[in-house]
């Protein structure tokens, strides 16, 4: 290839790549000034244009007297997203598995149009839910609860774990079930025994974007929650609107993605064994 | 023994239309048939993943379709290699033995006696991707061989191994098989005639969802009863060209009197059609005929050639090579010529 | 012929459709009534919310707003995202590191890169007019229609290039090398070789990641909340937005309803032109 268009290859990585980085790098860097740091401008490097400051990290564990609490809403948002997902795993796994593997008619219904309104819920704008989820929650006295937004979040994110399961199993030979069902399984033993043990690259891959898309919700968490379990979302977002120093807010906006750096890293590796390719598709 | 009584099968790609056979324990039956004769049909309905449309299959007297799939007693050996890639060699033999509540010990026991019948011995470790094809597929047989299952099925399961493992398992297999003991019925599909011939105690013949003709080997192949056996049995196979009896002799298409035949020997005026087995043409005699093609296949030659009257293949024992559009001249023997009437039927084949 | 099969469709489907078959009906029936604050409760007043909606400039202007973001931004991302595929395409060595790196922002909380972004855009204190300072200018990021408009656009592109990145990516990589070799006997040059080989064969990919980005953007709200609040003014009002406003800030419900209606089926109508339009567009661009 020629010298010319490899310079440009390259340094259009390399611009690219400077890009995604740079919020990053500015939060970091903002979250160790303090107030002297940022009167002036816009400063970058810690030490040779700032003095570092370890307020900013501090604030969010100190609540008593900051008021910015970090430890409550990550707890909340890791039990909330957990939760969820596991439920939305299991039970998507599961109807996907039957929606590969078996025909269902009710009527002029078929396998397909059951997938496609499994998978259509994701086209729905949160907003059209929002006010109807606020009042059912409200008659079954679970607004602002843990139980109340893993309901909600289970309705979000089942629809993605059967995507992605779905396609899996499509790659699985349905002979494989059938050996099982001659040596002795019954279609749920086959499954159990068999097919799940075999589907570790896609449960994986399903449970992380479970994991991503409920940890990042911030509408849900916004209309049916207010005092007594915030979601890390909601959390930087009230701390945004009242006065909180650049400093606190930029902590608290890595450690909130912190979880999904790791993830990324998780994902990848399995996107190079080629079964993300599948998955995404 | 299993008996199947009218079965039928309607809406499926290879439907199958009245069959009814009877199948003995510790016998191999091979079942041979084109692709789409509605062999792999066959077996899909015995086990239960297709459903009959009418008709019955009991096995001892007893109804086998009405127990579902886990139920059956059966084991199968796929053409595709189909073993549980989670788990190891020994651990996939294993697997069926445990459903039919053995303890871990025993059936790990009974798993490496089987294995080491099929020579992996050494491998119980392995996971099925680790091995080749033909080492996964022995652990497939190993696992049906050891179920000890009262119809044991296997699907083509050479069919995707090269040249020279086909024709080693070929050898192996019958042995193999019987080591199951007088207890199972042995059910085995193939196209090829040659390995449904030499391993089947009795070779039952599939054309178009129909069993069109059934019996030892060696009588399918020197009598076959109907033109649809005689078009399979053989390899390569046999031509057919059409043919009149009249004024005493035998008329072949394009008005080809056929020398050398015995008009005692023919049957009674009319319209037939006569097989010509690829053996029964020798070079040097009466007749002209233009090669067409030569095929050499290990130490034969297989000649297409182009009479007067028709197509019809020579097999020849040894290498030959030929020009192309080559006249030669050969003669048929006339005493193993096979002579189907209208029905195809063979005149000369005992009924039943 | 399997009994069992119900055990694994039905879980999932009951709970699904117990959790959304409630909120959907009613969001329906509350659409033909007056519920707000002052008059809480399902009366009946026929199609009037509907009639108000069609006569609300407010929401068509947002709608128009939302197609412009959405379309734009999809572009934007579609174009670059195919770029860096391309330039990753071929590259072995540094794979893995690009890829991580650049899937990360897709995974990351839109909401909390916001709040970041909204310091990085702010006029006095923040790098980007900064560093355009540099060069003499200064944008009015925030304060500006337009720049506003540009600043989120900016944001959406940060976060969802890699999605067109990674999909564009995994199709490229299973392309069949046969069109190449023809077209390098056939002596094109890469950019010949791009759009007469690639991009055909990758039409069908191309569809189905922009059909599934535009949906996704049609919903976006987190960012329009965050960085502009709608504003300045409604400059960056996205419907979303506009409908919150109605019916979380403005508690009329039944209003909102009746625009979230109009609004889903407006986005799955349209949704599906484009999908049959793009279809037409890149398949037959094959021939």
């Amino acid at each position: 290839m020629p010298l010319f268009y490899r310079i440009v290859k390259h340094l259009c990585l390399l611009l690219w790549s400077a890009f995604v980085v740079m919020p990053f790098l500015w939060a970091l860097s903002t979250s160790l000034k303090d107030a002297n740091a940022i009167t002036s401008g816009a400063t970058y490097i810690p030490w040779l244009q700032f003095q570092p400051s370890s307020q900013g990290w501090r604030s969010l564990f100190t609540s008593a007297s900051t008021g910015i609490d970090i430890v409550g809403p990550f707890a909340n948002s890791a039990m909330v997203t957990l939760l969820a997902s596991l439920i939305s795993l299991t039970l998507g796994t599961l109807a996907a598995y039957g929606l590969s593997r078996f025909e269902f008619r009710l009527g002029f219904i078929k396998n397909q149009d059951i997938t496609f309104f499994f998978i259509s819920q994701r086209i729905m704008p949160p907003i059209v839910l929002a006010i109807p989820f606020f009042l059912m929650l409200q008659q079954l006295g679970l607004l602002d609860t843990v139980a109340g937004l893993v309901l909600v979040y289970i309705a979000l994110l089942m629809p993605i774990a059967v995507w992605v399961m779905i396609d899996f199993f499509a790659g699985i030979p349905k002979a494989l079930d059938e050996m099982a069902m001659i040596d002795g399984c019954t279609p749920i033993g086959a499954f159990f025994r068999v097919i799940l043990p075999n589907s570790i690259p896609g449960l994986v891959v399903a449970g992380m974007f479970c994991i991503i898309f409920g940890w990042n919700d911030f509408f849900f968490a916004f209309t049916l929650t207010f005092t007594q379990t915030q979601l890390l979302p909601v959390a930087i977002v009230s701390l945004n609107s009242s006065v909180t120093p650049w400093w606190s807010l930029s902590a608290f906006a890595l450690i909130s993605i912190s979880p999904l750096i790791l993830i990324a890293f998780v994902v990848e590796s399995y996107m190079s064994r080629g079964s993300l390719a599948g998955a995404i598709r | 023994m299993l008996t199947l009584n009218n079965v039928a099968v309607a809406h499926s790609k290879s439907p199958l239309i009245d069959i009814s056979h009877k199948f003995e324990a510790g016998k191999i039956y091979t079942i041979l048939g084109r692709t789409g004769a509605g062999k792999t049909e066959l077996l899909r309905v015995l086990m239960g993943l297709e459903k009959l449309s009418s008709g019955q299959i009991l096995l001892d007297g007893e109804s086998l379709a009405s127990r579902p799939i886990w139920a059956r007693d059966m084991a199968l050996v796929y053409q595709q290699f189909i073993n549980y890639p989670h788990l190891s060699v020994l651990e996939n033999v294993a697997f069926p033995l445990r459903r039919q509540k053995f303890s871990k010990h025993a059936a790990r026991e009974r798993a490496v006696h089987y294995l080491r019948l099929v020579g992996l011995d050494q491998l119980l470790g392995r996971h099925p991707s680790q091995l080749s094809g033909g080492q996964q597929q022995r652990v497939a047989l190993a696992r049906a061989l050891a179920k000890n299952a009262r119809i044991l099925m296997l699907d083509e399961p050479l069919v995707n191994l090269d040249y020279k493992l086909r024709e080693q398992l070929r050898d192996e297999f019958p042995r193999l098989l019987k080591e199951t003991g007088g207890n199972s019925v042995i059910l085995y599909t193939t196209t090829d005639p040659r390995e449904a011939l030499q391993m089947g105690d009795e070779v039952v013949v599939l054309h178009a969802g129909r069993i069109v003709g059934a019996g030892k080997p060696e009588s399918l192949y020197h009598a076959p009863t109907r033109i649809e056996v005689a078009a399979v049995v053989c390899d390569p196979p046999i031509s057919f060209v059409t043919g009149t009896v009249s004024g005493g002799q035998l008329v072949l298409a394009g008005n080809n009197p056929l020398t050398g035949v015995d008009a005692a020997q023919l049957p009674a005026p009319g319209a037939y059609t006569v097989g010509i087995r690829p053996d029964s043409i020798e070079p040097g005699g009466p007749i002209n005929a233009r090669v067409v093609l030569t095929e050499i296949s290990g130490s034969e030659t297989i000649v297409h050639l182009q009479f007067a009257f028709g197509a019809a293949i020579m097999l020849l024992k040894g290498v030959y090579r030929f020009q192309a559009d080559e006249v030669i001249d050969v003669s048929i023997r006339v005493g193993a010529l096979l002579m189907f009437d209208q029905a195809g039927r063979n005149i000369h084949a005992k009924k039943g | 012929m399997y009994k069992s099969k119900y055990f694994f469709l039905l879980p999932g489907l009951m709970v699904l459709l117990a959790i959304i078959i409630f909120p959907l009906l009613f969001t329906i029936r509350v659409s033909f009534s007056s519920w707000d604050v002052f008059q809480p409760g399902l009366d009946n007043i026929g199609g009037k919310n509907y009639g108000r909606v069609f006569h609300d400039a407010r929401f068509w202007q947002s709608l128009v707003r939302l197609s412009v973001l959405s379309a734009s931004s999809v572009i934007a991302q579609y174009v670059l995202g195919f770029a860096l595929a391309l330039a990753v395409w071929r590259e072995m060595r540094f794979r893995r590191v690009l890829r991580v790196l650049f899937l990360v922002p897709m995974m990351t909380t839109p909401v909390v890169m916001s709040v970041v972004w909204r310091t990085i855009f702010h006029e006095s204190l923040g790098p980007a007019n900064d560093l355009l300072g540099m060069i003499g200018l200064s944008v009015p990021w925030l304060s500006n229609n337009i720049a506003a408009f540009v600043s989120v656009m900016i944001v959406e592109v940060w976060q969802w290039t890699p999605f067109m990145f990674l999909l564009l990516l995994a199709g490229l990589v299973s392309l069949p090398k046969e069109p190449y070799l023809a077209a390098a006997i056939d002596g094109a040059g890469p950019v010949r070789t791009f759009w007469q080989v690639t991009f055909p064969l990758m039409a069908p990919i191309s569809i189905g990641a922009i059909i599934i980005r535009l949906i996704e953007a049609s919903k976006i709200m987190d960012t329009v909340y965050v960085m502009t609040s709608g504003g300045p003014g409604t400059a960056t009002e996205t419907s979303s937005y506009y409908i919150y406003i109605r019916g979380l800030r403005d508690f009329q419900i039944g209003y909102s309803a009746a625009l979230s209606l109009t609004y889903l089926v407006i986005m799955i109508v349209s949704l599906t032109i484009i999908a049959k339009v793009l279809v037409r567009l890149l398949v037959a661009k094959d021939a």
